[in-house]
């Protein structure tokens, strides 16, 4: 498009010089806010048909202008296009400085000029993806749709929620940022989902390494960084509708926002919902810890849900101030997986169950995410300040039918203040504050600085317990320098201070046990109180280098991160995969070094990079199966209890893309991590959940098919996935495996509606596959079978 | 080229498949019921107050860890079991004084095989009363000395005599 304009331009030029007779002419530079020349923007002089593109220093000439009064706009994509009225005689000369465009991320995705000053700017690699990737590759949950990003998995349970796994490293080592806050719900748990939109999320960037410095102490493996604020142009009023199906588990859903701006205020409102039932594997039945399960109709029994979410901006957009104020309640309900549910595998009801693929039975899980957050940012002159204040209450209740064991009375005594089928309730408040200052030093030295404060409140509730109430607070400064040594080379260090604290409440159990040795009944407790501080003073050391097509990174840092309460303080069944789970009160930080390079190579045409790592954990925290059990509460279930050891991890990401023809596109992306315990219990062995070593292959044909079809495309994912033999207890070894994707789309004209329509079909050969990285792997469920996906988008303008 | 990138790729990717540890220990113990006398087995009947054999062997190939009983209530048929014959349940009832038995054994360290018989007694009541008849499970969970793990669950009943 934009060479077609240009050439377009460029015969105008050639044949208006040709034609002209007046001698007037307008020269001139385009520049950004930084004074740095913009190659390749456009200028037009209207009434007239003259034009030109700025050179490789920014200037641009137009000859042969007739004398008079004339509107000259200049654009330039990722900027505001300006217009200038300008009487022309003579020789003119002007400058025009462009201001970097807010973007407006329905109509103009991230650009390729965004991302790439991004990446530059970052010594650590990054992926950034828009709404179209999301929209292209969507999976049951956000962090399933960007699977499909080179050092990126998931880790699930059932077909609604996942966690994001950046080079094997999940749970709490990784932040999600939602807007500048981090996003606080129980993330410790492997079956807690991510309280997040898909809908809703604009612009997606992952971190892939420890982004501590700026992030605070759970980066210590990522960061994904997620921005659904919306702007857009001066009285626009507007909105777009979403629907959305899937045939695997018959989804059904729709998501409706609606945005508008005046003048200097704007307001973006977003609805979804979704319905969705039992998920179908390509099995007729599974076999948990050697108990059969055979499934009705290839579904997974019970693991159907359902998701409502709410979300409202209001924004103010100033010359120098801009303020979002933003509110969100993400409510969703999801079934486990019934007869995996509790001390040991179990019998349920099968007509009971089976009875609809759409109810949702016990056991099941309920969460409700509120979160309010203001972001304030103020530039003055050469220093932005910018202040992300939230609150976020985080509710999850999980509910199954009551089953005495252990010491547990047969039937449920009344009174206990809840009811009988509430298994567990977490509810957590979290409050945090962010400040940011941003000060450019001349055209060298950039100054950055944060102070980063949480306070953390959880209750619990329900008759079993797995962890304590419990507070945190943690406080954070950092400092980070940019030096720009000059166009090639630009060097970054940053320093950190974490200070921790954290409490935990004692626990009793509601019911008496059996003392064996005095043979009299005793409330025994569970957890006992417990103050631990924290601090910690990490470092990192950045460089990159660029030259035209060639990019090269590194970094070197140090990260920590606090223990958590689960890993402090847990102390009870985990009913999911039938383990007793004690933590350790004693447990260090984990620190962790790590080394990241990253080369790039990229023409037009062809790219190919390499982003490998090294990381080095002093004392890396993890579930230690052992070899005892416990008879206190189950029957007898194995205890996992939590460690600290040595680790020692390497791996990494490339890629290798191609544009064979200008409408087709080839690549491959492949990843790999390989971790070691060095000490501990487990020396010799791997970390759980490791990923298995993959390559995608990827073939993407698009163009404009004719005037009401366009944007078409056709992909096709091909995934090679290697077995995973490096296992620790109670995991079992991962065969490889091959799937296929086809994803299909386009916009098209309908009624002078444009519609965008995205299909896809996941696992075309309904192949029967193991993800190791699931934790539905440990009780031998199969990946969900073939799935046909379609996505509608209608974007409509109310006024403009 | 292209020829070139390919090639590499399988390389690597061949490279990072057989990256795999032999000096660890992937296998898990094994609950042997199949040998001469194993008791007890799935859909036998234990009378409380009357002595029964417990008997089985236990294999790992490195060292075995400690191993676990569990017996509880089955009334509502929430239990199945490991193994393939399904025995007959009796009519699904609420638990009134159900009977609870959990205990860890050990097993000497450094033990590949074990053969394990002793006598079990379970009492006939408590100071609520007789303990109910009926339906139970009974669960066996073996450990190796790095966590590995082993299951086995059968069905009983347990009545009074």
């Amino acid at each position: 498009m934009n060479r077609i304009f240009m050439l377009f331009m460029s015969i105008n030029l050639f044949v208006s010089s040709l034609y002209a007779q007046d001698i007037s002419s307008l020269s001139g530079r385009v520049i950004d806010k930084q004074n740095k020349p913009l190659i390749g923007a456009c200028l037009l002089l209207t009434p007239s048909d003259k034009g030109a593109i700025t050179d490789a220093d920014g200037r641009f000439n137009i000859t042969n202008i007739k004398k008079g009064k004339y509107a000259l706009e200049v654009s330039f994509v990722g900027y505001e296009q300006q217009t200038k009225q300008i009487y022309i005689d003579k020789k003119i000369s002007l400058e025009v400085q462009m201001k970097q465009q807010i973007l407006c991320l329905h109509e103009v995705v991230v650009t390729y000029e965004h991302s790439k000053k991004r990446e530059r700017e970052e010594s650590l690699n990054i992926e950034i993806i828009n709404k179209d990737f999301l929209k292209q590759n969507i999976g049951g949950s956000l962090m399933k749709s960007i699977e499909r990003l080179p050092g990126i998995s998931t880790i699930d349970v059932g077909s609604g929620q996942s966690k994001p796994m950046i080079r094997g490293m999940s749970f709490n080592r990784v932040v999600v940022l939602e807007n500048g806050v981090k996003h606080e719900g129980q993330q410790w748990g492997a079956d807690h989902g991510l309280e997040i939109d898909q809908f809703a999320v604009n612009c997606l960037e992952v971190i892939k390494g420890p982004a501590s410095l700026r992030y605070g102490s759970d980066a210590v493996g990522g960061v994904v960084n997620i921005e659904n604020y919306k702007y857009c142009a001066d009285n626009t009023f507007g909105g777009e509708v979403n629907l959305t199906t899937k045939t695997n588990n018959a989804l059904y859903g729709g998501s409706l926002s609606l945005y508008g701006r005046k003048k200097w205020f704007y307001f973006d409102a977003r609805m979804t919902w979704l319905d969705y039932g039992d998920y179908c594997v390509p099995t007729d039945s599974v076999s948990v810890y050697s108990f059969k399960i055979p499934l009705h109709k290839r579904r997974l029994r019970n693991t159907a849900g359902n998701e409502k979410d709410f979300r409202v901006t209001l924004g103010y957009i100033g010359d120098k101030f801009t303020d979002k104020f933003f509110v969100s309640s993400i409510n969703s309900e999801a079934g486990f997986f019934a007869n995996a549910h509790g001390i040991e595998p179990v019998n349920v009801d099968d007509d009971v169950y089976d009875a609809s693929r759409r109810d949702i039975l016990e056991p099941k899980q309920k969460v409700n995410h509120l979160k309010i957050l203001n972001h304030a940012k103020w530039e003055i002159d050469n220093l932005s300040l910018v202040s992300d204040l939230g609150f976020q209450r985080n509710l999850r209740q999980e509910h199954s039918p009551y089953v005495s064991h252990g010491y547990m009375p047969p039937l449920f005594p009344e009174n206990l203040g809840y009811e009988e089928n509430l298994e567990r309730l977490f509810d957590k408040y979290v409050s945090s504050a962010n400040f940011y200052a941003d000060l450019k030093c001349g055209e060298k030295l950039f100054l950055s600085s944060g102070v980063n404060f949480e306070y953390q409140k959880n209750n619990i509730d329900g008759r079993d317990f797995m962890i304590p109430s419990f507070w945190q607070v943690t406080l954070g400064v950092y400092f980070i320098g940019r030096y720009v040594l000059d166009e090639h080379n630009s060097f970054q260090a940053g320093l950190r201070y974490d200070y921790g604290k954290i409490h935990t409440d004692d626990y009793y159990d509601w019911f008496p046990s059996i003392d064996e040795t005095t043979n009299t009944e005793v409330y025994l407790q569970r957890s006992e109180e417990l103050n631990r501080e924290f601090s910690n003073l990490s470092w990192s050391l950045g460089y990159n280098y660029f030259v035209d097509k060639l990019s090269l990174k590194a970094n070197l840092g140090k990260s920590f991160r606090m223990p958590i309460a689960k890993e402090l303080s847990a102390n009870g069944i985990n009913y999911h995969h039938f383990s007793y789970e004690v933590g350790d009160k004693n447990l260090s930080p984990e620190v962790s070094y790590q080394l990241d390079l990253g080369i790039d190579f990229l023409t037009e045409k062809f790219g190919v990079g390499i982003s490998p790592f090294i990381n080095y954990f002093t004392n890396y925290i993890y579930l230690n199966p052992t070899s005892e059990h416990d008879s206190q509460y189950g029957n007898g279930n194995q205890i996992f209890e939590y460690k600290e050891s040595e680790v020692l991890r390497y791996g990494g990401e490339f890629y290798a893309k191609y544009m064979v023809l200008p409408t087709l596109e080839c690549g491959v992306v492949g990843e790999f991590v390989y971790s070691e315990q060095m000490t501990g219990d487990k020396k010799g062995f791997s970390l759980p959940f490791s990923p298995p070593a993959s390559l995608l292959f990827n073939a993407k044909y698009k163009r404009h098919l004719c005037s009401l079809i366009r944007n078409f495309y056709v992909q096709v994912d091909y995934r090679l996935t290697a077995s995973q033999k490096n296992i620790v207890p109670p995991e079992e070894i991962t065969d490889g495996y091959q799937t296929f994707n086809i994803g299909l789309g386009c916009d098209f004209e309908f009624n002078k509606q444009t519609i965008n329509l995205s299909m896809m079909l996941q696992n075309v050969l309904d192949t029967k596959y193991f993800n190791h990285t699931s934790f539905y792997r440990l009780i031998n469920v199969p990946e969900a079978g073939r799935n046909f996906v379609v996505n509608l988008l209608i974007p409509f303008k109310i006024k403009k | 080229m292209k020829k070139t990138i390919f090639l590499s790729l399988i390389i690597v990717l061949s490279f990072v498949a057989c990256n795999e540890k032999n000096d660890v220990d992937t296998q898990k113990p094994q609950i042997d019921m199949t040998i001469d006398g194993a008791s007890p087995l799935n859909c036998q009947t234990i009378y409380y107050g009357e002595p029964f054999k417990f008997k089985a062997l236990f294999k790992d190939n490195d060292a075995l860890g400690s191993y676990s009983i569990g017996l509880h209530n089955n009334f509502d048929n929430h239990s199945h079991t490991t193994e393939i014959n399904e025995c007959a349940h009796d009519a699904i009832k609420d638990a009134v004084n159900p009977f609870i038995f959990s205990k860890e054994y050990m097993i000497d360290k450094d033990k590949k095989e074990s053969l394990v018989e002793f006598e079990m007694c379970f009492d006939k009541g408590n100071d609520k009363g007789n303990f109910d008849d009926g339906d139970y499970h009974f669960f066996i969970s073996l450990t190796d000395k790095n966590g590995w793990s082993q299951k086995k669950g059968l069905s009983i009943k347990l009545l009074h005599r």
